[in-house]
């Protein structure tokens, strides 16, 4: 026998830590996970892939998945920019934007999802601002594209493009996109703000004395640094959003084959006491956040081993 | 490249840095700038460097004024104390990137950039550590290393803020001489920044002695061991 | 040495050097231009404006449509009470027993050395990643009236699910990592010397608990106690399921819910105001806690 499983220690309360500990996540964590994790077994994999492969549940878990990456992919973008902003210039309110990112995790769902869908449903203040004045100037706008593309299009054959915006927000997919981004805001900002902190100013100045204009070296020297904590966030928002129900169920509508998403099928096949269709639509998500974990855990390794730090 | 430093002072908002200074560079000279912490030895180095800008005064390279010159535009081979290796390039790219950061006019070839690169290598003895990181690399190799990269951009100058200040004693001393070589072999003016006089009489041919932001004694170090000019330098000195 | 040194300015034939008028339009090269910072600070705000401060004074603005005294009646009817109540209770078992299970988890995992710690880590930190909704039906199927242990309870006059139980659980789940997770990179910074000290003084280990750890890391505990009450008074989707929509296992954002679908919109949004303002205070909190006592948090928590 190799090492002990726990050292001697002189530190009291080895027992009591660990039996809190131990018990507390057993009831908690593992055995109702295992509960569904057997119920899974109990009806195989292809029992699972039955019941996922129906449209309506493939439909929703593929809406679930297209619309969160979307919005993690913003997130992503918002979110460095916003770490940025936060850490590294000063301006007036700066205080009350950085208090204002952690909100998305201080305010119940619930409440963000019918606040966001009052402002953006058709007879809300943005949603009626955007389907009476900005999609149709928008849609003007891409009138020039579509005319451009045709002029080569048409000729050759192809049907004339028409770029067209979404007339509405919410209770269709630009609402729960809208939702998912407002749950997801704080990760990526979050993860990246400490790293941001962390870079020593001489590394900028070394770049610059070696010549390098100061895109060159947010590009080449920062934005790496940075990519790591920025994967890590981005990962962490899209398991969020995958899994997120009570902000989308307000503003998506829910229209079955169109704007349900994946765990309101699960919430619906409760409510009939469907538990082997609600069991496998979880082994599904529960899939999906347990690959997005090994994702981050991947990142991590990867940065670790590079670079000698996450 | 000869430097002159012309009645130079820089404030930070209402306390000052530098009272106006006044020192000239003959070219190829090495040059310790040597002061206790505080004494405004790297304000002024970075203020040659282009890093920060001067409240008063100029700075002259060859005659010409390079007060405006932005920090890119001086190619100043900078050392810095920390080495500020970029951790996430290999040493070869850490090196290299003066060369890839050039607009695509004046940016050297592939092959040239590795031939170029191959040679700072062999130049600094470490020639077989370009595809290690620098977390994977000693103090004194990372230094080596900070300086090739600021020699790869074909610097007009060389300048180093403490340049052994993160080493032990043991490693400190063979850099010196490492310094040394590589100022004869390139012939670059070259300024460094310490806080250790036996350092700064050792390597430099020129000492300029600071204190409280101004310029106490400037010669030779035997010269300033011989006649030390002010109080404060032979209590410095002593030490 | 003549040779070395500027000679004096007087003699110098060009004017006396004089303040720089560029020193103020000097970029330090740390910096980006001008007109890009400013960008990217509105498009912070821009998008921090429509997403996050807009939502938030919709809620209060939809309260408030019809008039406080509409807003304040709302409150009083039976449900939202009821609702009120429920929510407070969950949170008042919750929190504490969050406080309990995150302080052992990080007692074990920082004062003790044993194998799979790593493993130990990654399990407490599981429920961040796993759907609310999943949660809540694991927890119906562990404990649901179809299973061996749920019909038992319920024979035995102790339903779990669609019952305060089972919403307690549910709850506990997603906030389990909450504390946990604060206290053990301040445990782990501040070592075990101190209690090593204590315990060679002759403290017993409950005195030095006391006297030592729970001292140095009472902000961190208060850090994760203040997310975990501010999840457990707002999770929604976890109690949903878990809940059934039964009238006497409704806590406040399921009434948010009911009252929304029902079209009582100041009902609604009157409740929802009462957690924004719970939210808005606990930032508040938040905000002081990282500006006043940012040495005894976390370091992903301070730099600010």
């Amino acid at each position: 026998m190799g090492r002990p499983l726990v050292h001697r220690s002189p530190m009291p309360g080895l027992g009591l830590s660990a039996g809190i500990t131990l018990t507390m996540l057993s009831l908690v964590v593992i055995l109702p996970i295992g509960a569904l994790v057997l119920q899974g077994a109990s009806f195989g994999i292809a029992g699972i892939w039955d019941t996922i492969h129906r449209e309506r549940v493939w439909k929703a878990l593929f809406l679930s998945f297209r619309i969160s990456l979307y919005a993690a992919l913003f997130n992503l973008v918002f979110g460095v920019i916003l770490a940025w902003v936060l850490a590294r210039y000063s301006f007036p309110g700066r205080r009350i934007l950085d208090a204002a990112v952690d909100l998305p995790f201080a305010l119940p769902t619930a409440v963000a999802g019918i606040a966001l869908t009052a402002l953006y449903a058709p007879n809300g203040l943005f949603g009626a601002a955007w389907k009476d004045h900005i999609a149709p100037a928008l849609n003007i706008a891409l009138e020039v594209p579509a005319y451009i593309l045709n002029l080569v299009a048409v000729p050759l054959g192809f049907e004339a493009f028409v770029f067209e915006v979404p007339p509405r927000i919410a209770y269709a997919t630009p609402g729960i996109f809208i939702a998912l981004v407002f749950v997801g805001l704080p990760f990526v900002a979050r993860t990246v703000q400490p790293v941001i902190h962390e870079i020593e100013r001489e590394v900028e100045e070394a770049s610059a004395t070696l010549g390098a204009s100061r895109y060159y070296t947010l590009a080449r020297v920062i934005w790496p640094m940075l990519m790591p904590a920025a994967l890590t966030g981005f990962a962490l928002s899209l398991a969020r959003a995958v899994g997120e129900y009570g902000s989308v169920i307000f503003i998506a509508g829910n229209k079955p084959l169109l704007t349900e998403i994946a765990p309101l099928l699960v919430v619906i096949q409760l409510e009939q006491f469907n538990y082997d269709n609600a069991a496998a639509i979880g082994i599904a998500m529960l899939v999906i956040s347990f690959a997005m974990l090994l994702v981050i855990n991947l990142i991590q390794v990867w940065s670790r081993r590079r670079i000698g730090y996450v | 490249m000869k430097i002159e430093i012309d009645e130079i002072s820089k404030d930070f908002g209402s306390t000052a840095a530098l009272t106006p200074v006044s020192l000239s560079i003959p070219s190829g000279a090495l040059v310790a700038l040597l002061g206790p912490s505080g004494s405004g030895k790297t304000t002024l180095l970075r203020i040659l460097g282009g890093l920060e800008f001067p409240t008063a005064g100029r700075v002259l390279f060859e005659g010409q004024d390079a007060t405006n010159l932005t920090v890119q535009e001086r190619r100043a081979g900078f050392v810095f104390q920390s080495y500020a290796l970029f951790r996430h390039m290999t040493v070869f790219e850490n090196i290299a990137y003066g060369l890839r950061a050039r607009p695509r006019q004046q940016r050297p070839s592939n092959p040239e950039i590795t031939r170029r690169v191959t040679k700072l290598l062999e130049l600094i003895q470490l020639p077989d550590i370009g595809k290690r990181y620098p977390a994977q690399l000693s103090g004194g190799q990372r230094q080596r290393v900070a300086l090739a990269r600021a020699l790869a951009i074909e610097p007009r100058m060389l300048l180093l803020d403490e340049p052994f200040g993160a080493l032990d004693a043991k490693v400190r001393k063979e850099l010196r001489q490492g310094l040394r070589d590589i100022h004869d072999e390139t012939g670059l003016t070259t300024i460094f920044v310490t806080h250790d006089q036996e350092e700064a009489m050792e390597l430099a041919d020129l000492v300029v002695v600071m204190s409280m932001g101004r310029i106490e004694q400037i010669g030779k170090p035997a010269d300033i061991r011989a006649r030390p000019a002010t109080d404060f330098v032979r209590s410095f000195i002593a030490a | 040495m003549s040779d070395f040194a500027a000679g004096s300015p007087a003699n110098r034939p060009q004017p006396q050097p004089g303040i720089n008028p560029n020193e103020a339009r000097f970029q330090a090269p740390t910096d980006e231009p001008l007109l890009l910072r400013w960008s990217l600070i509105a498009i912070a705000a821009f998008f921090l404006i429509l997403l996050v401060f807009a939502p938030l004074t919709a809620v209060f603005a939809e309260a408030l449509s019809k008039g406080w005294g509409a807003a304040v009646k709302s409150l009083q009817s039976r449900e939202a009470i009821s609702a009120i109540k429920l929510t407070l209770l969950v949170a008042a078992i919750v929190v504490p027993l969050n406080a309990v299970f995150g302080i052992a988890a990080a007692w074990f995992i920082t004062k003790f050395d044993f194998r799979g710690k790593a493993f130990l880590i990654t399990l407490i930190d599981l429920p961040f990643s796993v759907s609310p909704v999943v949660a809540g039906l694991c927890i119906v199927l562990l404990f649901g009236a179809n299973t061996a242990i749920g019909a038992w309870l319920v024979a035995n006059g102790f339903p779990i699910v669609f019952a305060l139980p089972g919403i307690v659980l549910a709850t506990v789940f997603v906030t389990f990592p909450f504390v946990a997770r604060e206290l053990i990179p301040v445990m782990i910074e501040q070592g075990r010397a101190e209690e090593e000290a204590a315990l060679t003084l002759g403290a017993s280990g409950w005195r030095t608990f006391f006297t030592v750890t729970l001292p140095n890391i009472r902000w961190a505990l208060l850090y994760g106690l203040l997310l975990c009450n501010a999840r457990a008074m707002g999770e929604f989707g976890a109690v949903a399921v878990v809940s059934g929509k039964r009238e006497s296992a409704t806590t406040m954002p399921l009434r948010i819910e009911m009252f929304y679908n029902e079209y009582l919109s100041v009902a609604a949004f009157s409740l929802a105001g009462l957690l924004a303002f719970f939210a808005l205070l606990t930032l508040l909190l938040k905000t002081w806690l990282e500006s006043r006592h940012a040495d005894a948090l976390s370091a992903s928590r301070r730099g600010h």
